[in-house]
């Protein structure tokens, strides 16, 4: 087992630094200069060129072949790439080109905001996906089975702003019961460490915070959790179903097993599998869907954070935020594989 | 002596968007204790439906036991409800099926599964279960059976999941063991040693058998009755010896007849029957048979005959014609 | 008792069944399928509606422009204050909602066809040639070919140090004369040290010309392009590698990746059709090398090879249809998912240009009105986008359903 998670975290090197080098040529492909972008477009070339030495953008991308050509390797290695990566084993990401502000310090800020969004969507999907798939299967073709599914269906159909943007419409414009947007109203505060605010809220008792936080959180994260709990349920209805018809539930229940004890100790294990593979393909989803809600509901997270500076050509934003996001991703496969693992032995046992 | 299972016209249906299928069509048979039958017919002739209606496993939608009782040991098992049955199965009834692979659960090991069962039916501790779980292994002859609890299915190779299997069906000492055709999914050498070890078993333990197969030779060596089944019916019935020596039906002279043997002399033809099973979705009237058989006639194709006996408890016979036959063939 | 001759008596009265086609059989479980008809009908409704009116009922964005009918309600008579019907109301610049909500269908279908097409055309190679010569063996030919592409893509790197198309070709040479003398020096060793040599020579003395540094950094990458080339590459090898990149694409979220390349390239529908298109490729040739992995073990491609069929005709006849189950499904889905996509896009500001009407953008423009209580400029473009996504994948799970193969009897 422990060796199978060794190997597992070894394979993941070789995807990081394909990985970074993705990120860093795709904001260099990106035409537009950020030093115009920055100072305006009738700044002078002196500034322009002033601007862009700070920032290493003279350098050449990758390699400089005119000092290899003078003889000069040090100096064939010393270019933007090169540079970048140094700087990444230095957990150096750069300032913002436009702020001047460190990028690491806003992820910081930044960051929380988004996995408190993230993690509650899928709370929130998994919490109803799964027992409405388990029951649907369970109740095949029946009228509970066909409105579950054909929810689900409307549910991945349905686009997240659109959703959004109706929540807004009908509980904070018409029936003013919610916040149509930011994390917290104006006056209250909420410390912590992890800033995330429901957690450090409980952990301070700071009810009111708590409160407030959460009549925040719930819009935004019901409307990004619809298409993952689309997803989930019909993913486990399909996998439960499939599972029903192995023979070892007709053994099980040859056995004397009851319903339920087939049902949640036979059929779910081996259903689980597929489902957690579903689990965390969601990331992706809602990392994508927080750029979008982040926008209407005025989430200071990093969805919105990144798209702005892609179109700001704020590289060392961009480069940041969405190596932090491949890092998830990377991460979530890797506690896909390791669950899985854990749930199927014969993966294990390879 | 009572016997221990008394079957009474079973009927089961599936309704299908095709149709009805007319999978078992009323059949009646008992079984004493301590009593090998083998079930034999082709695929499809309902030997595995039948024996999964009794123990009330057929799924509900589309399948449905319209017509029957089904006695064992003084309880009618169809009327039973479901939680009652979940008693029964397991403890009274053991059911092991054809393929080991996919009959174990793959994600628990197979001491779990077995202990399961154990605990089950009985009031042990977890720690006795486990404990009589390593016997049944020993029993069924798993070398290292102690050490092999904590394994996965995955980790046993054929003949041994299905030795495991059996250890599960045993475990709580059934009356009656169904086993459906355990040995088809298998390799003839282990076939051989799986069918010695059942026997052994049962001298030990003395528990009734209903060993579901197609393959005649398998139930020669082991039953002591059998019946053979076409398109849901039974069509004979009897002590081996009798069907053996002296076969009526002429579907089972066919499967007998089309059976290759070490004394014939080299150049023989094997002997098949024309023809194909009727479908079960569009049951003829009469003989199930008739259609392929060469001795039919005019009664055979209107009139389902009944079974007869022909010697007594020991041999029964469904055809018209059976006093003929023997007179035609020995010509 | 009479006898009947058995001769007599035709053998006809078995039931037997009414012969069917895999693909009528589908067919009509997909008509009978009450979430497919209804999926079906909006699909139908949809390009219908949107094919017809770009084709009869021309629209003229740039000249749509009415400010004094700005953010009115939808009416359905006509008053004093608003002289025509809109029955979806008005948006920011006065223009019927209706109009432009069916306009809309036209560019939703076109970024739709064109985004997956992109997807299945190049995910689709990919996936059947990963998954075809994972299993297959090579031909010498298919092998020859593959080394020197392999080689020349190797040399582009020391081409671009040294400033020499020239390194090209020596690295192509390179790899075509690996392939080639596939069992030359068969101990491993050997043939690295070989093919290394070899291979730092072919890149170090061209470079010379350009200086010496230069052709010292060339020599290296040659020498280690030389020992790559030698080791006995398979299908196998190039199947993975492949695979590892299509899974590092996949590694980024999808909205990202789209949004980044419509950066690059620029705003317009047409890029943004190219970008979702470029982010499913992964997707597709994951799901055709999977097909083509579970079919290219059928015995029937084993005969067909045994029987000298070539690996282009295998590819066509044998193993193209029979993946086609899962590719429709997929399709389908990404018709809805592309649908979808485009409308994000168009609602953060990229895609479609305005005063184009796009389902997105319209959202992206009006939703800051929404306060002010201008709900229908919000509803219904959303709506269409839910209807016609929603429509797709109703289709799309009734082709699942359809074509599962369990099903079939």
């Amino acid at each position: 087992m422990s060796r199978y998670i060794i190997r597992r975290l070894l394979s993941v090197i070789p995807t990081l630094i394909g990985v970074t080098f993705v990120i860093f040529m795709f904001q260099r492909l990106i035409p537009g200069d950020p030093a115009i972008a920055m100072l305006g477009e009738h700044a002078t070339d002196e500034s322009i060129e002033r601007i862009r030495e700070q920032f290493g953008l003279n350098r050449p991308l990758f390699l400089d072949r005119e000092a290899l050509a003078d003889g000069n390797i040090a100096g064939f290695f010393d270019s933007q790439y090169f540079n970048y990566m140094g700087r990444l084993t230095r957990l150096d990401l750069g300032d913002s080109i436009h702020r001047r502000i460190p990028v690491l310090e806003t992820l910081k800020l930044r960051f929380p905001a988004t996995v408190e969004l993230s993690l509650l969507s899928l709370l929130i999907a998994i919490i109803v996906g799964i027992p409405v798939g388990i029951i649907s299967a369970s109740r095949r073709n029946s009228l509970i089975d066909s409105v579950s599914m054909v929810a689900s269906l409307v549910g991945v159909s349905m686009p997240i702003f659109w959703l959004g943007l109706m929540e807004i419409m009908l509980f904070a414009v018409i029936l003013q019961w919610l916040p149509a947007g930011a994390r917290l109203s104006t006056g209250i505060e909420i410390n912590g460490i992890t800033n995330l605010y429901l957690i450090d809220s409980l952990i301070t008792g700071n009810w009111t915070g708590f409160k407030d936080a959460l009549s925040h959180l719930i819009m935004p994260a019901v409307a990004l959790a619809t298409i993952p709990m689309g997803i989930i349920a019909r993913m486990t209805r399909s996998s439960m179903l499939d599972v029903l018809q192995e023979d070892y539930i007709r053994t099980a229940r040859a056995k004397g097993l009851g319903g339920r004890l087939v049902l949640y100790r036979h059929a779910l294990k081996n259903a689980a599998l597929p489902v957690v593979t579903i689990i965390g393909l969601q990331a992706g989803t809602l990392l994508a869907g927080a750029v979008l809600t982040e926008t209407i509901f005025s989430w200071p997270g990093i969805g919105r954070w990144v798209y702005d500076a892609i179109l700001g050509r704020d590289y060392p934003i961009v480069q940041g935020g969405t190596l932090l996001i491949a890092l998830i991703f990377v991460a979530v496969n890797l506690i896909v594989d390791i669950l899985y693992a854990l749930l199927d032995p014969r993966i294990r046992y390879k | 002596m009572t016997p221990l299972l008394d079957i009474k016209n079973l009927k089961t249906r599936f309704y299908t968007q095709d149709g009805v299928v007319r999978a078992v069509n009323d059949v009646s048979y008992t079984m004493n204790r301590g009593e090998i039958l083998g079930v034999v017919g082709e695929s499809g002739c309902g030997k595995s439906v039948h024996a999964l209606s009794m123990m009330q496993l057929i799924p509900f939608p589309p399948g449905k036991i319209t017509n029957g009782e089904v006695w064992l040991d003084g309880q009618d098992l169809l009327t039973l409800s479901e939680v009652e049955m979940q008693k029964v199965r397991g403890r009274d009834i053991a059911m092991i099926f054809q393929d080991p692979m996919t009959s174990l659960n793959p994600v628990y090991t197979v001491g779990f599964q077995i202990m399961e069962a154990l605990l089950l039916h009985n009031d042990m501790t977890k720690n006795e279960a486990k404990f009589r779980a390593g016997e049944l292994l020993e029993l069924v002859g798993i070398p290292g059976a102690k050490d092999r609890l904590d394994d996965f299915p995955h980790q046993f190779s054929g003949g041994m999941r299905q030795r495991a299997m059996i250890a599960m069906g045993l475990s709580c000492e059934p009356k009656l063991l169904i086993a459906d055709e355990p040995t088809t999914a298998l390799d003839v050498t282990i076939q051989a040693q799986i069918i010695d070890l059942v026997k052994k078993l049962q001298d030990e333990l003395g528990m009734a058998i209903m060993w579901i197969t197609h393959d005649l030779g398998v139930v020669a060596e082991l039953a002591h009755t059998i019946n053979v089944m076409y398109a849901g019916s039974i069509i004979e019935t009897g002590k081996i010896r009798s069907i053996y020596k002296n076969t009526k039906h002429p579907y089972t002279i066919g499967l007998l007849g089309s059976l290759p043997r070490l004394d014939d002399s080299p150049g023989t033809e094997l002997v098949s029957i024309p023809g194909l099973p009727p479908d079960l979705l569009d049951l003829p009237e009469g003989c199930p048979f008739a259609a392929r058989c060469e001795y039919r006639i005019e009664q055979c194709l209107v009139e389902k005959p009944p079974l007869v006996e022909i010697d007594g408890k020991d041999h029964a016979v469904a055809c018209w014609r059976w006093e003929e036959i023997a007179g035609i063939r020995s010509k | 008792m009479a006898q009947i001759n058995p001769e007599e008596f035709a053998v006809t009265d078995f039931a037997v069944r009414e012969h069917r086609s895999l693909w009528g059989d589908a067919w009509r479980r997909l008509i009978s399928n009450n979430t497919a008809r209804l999926g079906m009908f909006i699909v139908v409704l949809f390009v219908f509606s949107a094919t017809f009116s770009h084709y009869f009922w021309k629209y003229e964005p740039k000249k749509d422009l009415d400010y004094s009918l700005k953010l009115k309600a939808p009416n359905l008579v006509v008053t004093e204050e608003i002289p025509s019907i809109h029955i979806f109301g008005t948006d920011k610049l006065g223009r019927d909602i209706f109009r432009r909500v069916v306009h809309g269908g036209w560019n939703s279908l076109r970024v739709g066809i064109v985004a997956v097409g992109i997807s299945l055309f190049f995910g689709g190679v990919i996936g059947l040639l990963t998954g075809f010569y994972e299993t297959v063996t090579m031909t010498t030919l298919e092998r020859i070919l593959l080394f020197g592409i392999t080689g020349l893509l190797l040399g582009l790197l020391s081409a671009w140090i040294s400033n020499q198309i020239i390194q090209l070709v020596g690295y192509a040479i390179l790899g075509l004369l690996a392939g080639y003398f596939n069992n030359f020096l068969s101990g491993k060793i050997m043939r690295a040290i070989f093919f290394g040599l070899l291979g730092a020579l072919m890149s170090f003395l061209p470079a010379l010309l350009m200086g010496f540094t230069v052709a010292l950094i060339c020599g290296t990458l040659g020498l280690f392009s030389g020992v790559l080339l030698s080791m006995t590459l398979d299908g196998r090898f190039f199947s993975n590698f492949m695979m590892r990149i299509m899974d590092m694409i996949l590694s980024f979220p999808g909205y990202l990746l789209a949004i980044a390349i419509v950066a690059f390239l620029g705003p317009g529908l047409g890029k943004g059709m190219i970008a979702i298109g470029v982010v499913g490729i992964p997707v597709y040739a994951r799901l055709t090398r999977s097909a083509v992995l579970s079919v290219v073990h059928k015995e029937y491609i084993l005969a067909a090879q045994s029987v000298g069929e070539s690996h282009g005709r295998i590819i066509l006849r044998h193993i193209t249809p029979n993946i086609l189950s899962p590719i429709i499904v997929q399709t389908t889905m990404g018709l809805a998912n592309a649908i979808l996509s485009a409308a994000a896009l168009g609602f953060l500001g990229l895609g479609a240009i305005p005063p184009e009407p796009e389902w997105g953008a319209m959202l992206g423009d009006s939703y800051r009105f929404l306060t002010s209580g201008a709900w229908w400029a919000v509803l219904f473009p959303g709506l269409a986008i839910m209807l016609s996504v929603l429509g797709f994948n109703l289709l799309g799970d009734g082709f699942r359903d359809a074509l599962d193969p369990k099903l079939r009897t």
